[in-house]
């Protein structure tokens, strides 16, 4: 039965009581539709993007964040960020960026690696994410803790990122990161790219740690850059650390991994799940916003509410903005 | 389309800011607290867009006010679901 033979129907027949007596399922499909069309008689939107539809979207959206929020403080490490970063993709990337600004290139040092690698543990094991720890250790103190006496040091850090290129843009992109990476000031680096759980997130935390040594002969050599690169490429699997005692890391022990490779793949992907969140709810009500659009037109129903045009542009910005433009990663 | 064409002014200024919130959001795609205020920017300038159109033809009523500020809110949360994590 269509719907247009039930309008004539309405209008032409004054039995019209008869006949939706006898077609009750006509009436649920005349009402079902119009949750997705606009209504010719009433001259309102489909129900679906009604305010009151609006309303509840916007309460789910809100529920289902505070969910992904909630989550990882009853079940660490559920939730997380998926990551493919490497200590010699993150060297190229920086000496790329730097050669391009006409600074020579960064050598990668044991030391400055090794202080990169400690700040990072530091972080995991103290639920921290600061250049300075809740303790008041400072970065230059895991620096001099490796015995690494230097003119000149800085530092740069990174969680959540997917991959080395898209690190090094995000430092690239800030003045002061970019003031770090770009120093002719400094001659060395260090990287450390752990896996852990940090504040209930499975997560990826990038440390570059620069120095230039105060004497010449302690700069490191093409040799230590090699194997430092080498036990990288080695260290494919993810071993866990040991001997920790606090509370705290009682959860991080079965989760750091300090081979300078990070790989991580949660259960489920953080980036994922709120792109899709997002995509699903805006491409919903973009959808039947379309519809409309084309149904009232077709049908010469006009409405007496909003634009809909500029509902449906300000929507699908946004998913392009969500789909394109918005990416995982924080610098500090 | 017809109405469009009927406000071209307004939907030019609507079209431009657009453009210009997507300009930024590329320009400071790495900036978290940026983006979270050029979000919220962009959902108060629609709210605002909306009612001050409807407001120029007589036609604003409490119920397309609310639907300006119920799209604005929808708006900002897609993208805020997104830039919290």
């Amino acid at each position: 039965m269509s719907l247009s033979f039930i309008r004539n129907k309405q209008k032409g027949n004054p039995n019209v009581v008869k006949y939706w007596r006898k077609n009750p399922k006509a009436i649920e499909k005349f009402q079902f539709v119009y949750n997705f069309l606009p209504h010719p008689e009433n001259k309102k939107r489909a129900n679906l993007i009604s305010n009151k539809a609006v309303v509840v979207y916007c309460l789910m959206i809100i529920l289902a964040t505070a969910t992904i929020r909630i989550t990882p403080k009853f079940f660490p490490g559920v939730l997380g960020y998926a990551s493919n970063i490497t200590i010699k993709g993150l060297l190229d990337y920086s000496n790329s960026k730097r050669s391009e600004a006409g600074v020579s290139n960064l050598i990668l040092n044991p030391k400055l690696t090794e202080a990169a690698q400690q700040k990072a543990k530091d972080m995991f094991e103290k639920g921290y994410w600061a250049h300075v720890a809740p303790d008041g250790a400072e970065p230059w103190d895991f620096i001099l803790g490796q015995k690494y006496d230097y003119i000149y040091a800085g530092e740069n850090l990174a969680k959540n990122f997917s991959n080395s290129k898209e690190v090094v843009q995000a430092w690239y992109n800030s003045p002061s990161h970019k003031s770090n990476l770009l120093s002719a000031n400094y001659d060395e680096v260090g990287f450390a790219v752990v896996n852990g759980v940090l504040n209930g997130y499975e997560t990826t935390i990038v440390v570059q740690v620069f120095g230039r040594p105060r004497e010449p002969s302690m700069l490191a050599s093409v040799s230590d850059e090699s194997t430092i690169l080498e036990r990288e490429n080695s260290s494919s699997t993810i071993e866990p650390i040991s001997g920790t005692t606090s509370v705290l890391v009682k959860t991080v022990e079965k989760e750091v991994s300090t081979v300078p490779t990070a790989q991580t793949e949660p259960k489920i992907d953080v980036t994922v799940a709120t792109k899709s969140l997002s995509l699903i709810f805006g491409g919903f009500v973009s959808s039947l916003l379309a519809v409309d659009l084309w149904y009232s037109k077709k049908k010469g129903i006009s409405k007496f509410n909003g634009q809909t045009f500029a509902h449906l542009a300000i929507l699908l910005v946004v998913m392009v903005s969500v789909w394109f433009v918005l990416r995982p990663g924080v610098i500090i | 389309m017809r109405n469009i064409k009927e406000h071209i002014v307004e939907y030019l200024i609507l079209f431009v800011a657009i453009f210009v919130f997507l300009l930024l959001f590329f320009i400071f795609r790495f900036d978290k607290n940026s983006l979270g205020i050029i979000s919220a920017l962009a959902s108060v300038f629609y709210i605002l867009w909306g009612i001050i159109h409807h407001v120029l033809r007589d036609r604003l009523t409490k119920s397309i006010f609310f639907e300006y500020v119920l799209f604005g809110s929808l708006v900002f949360l897609l993208l805020y679901t997104v830039l919290s994590f």
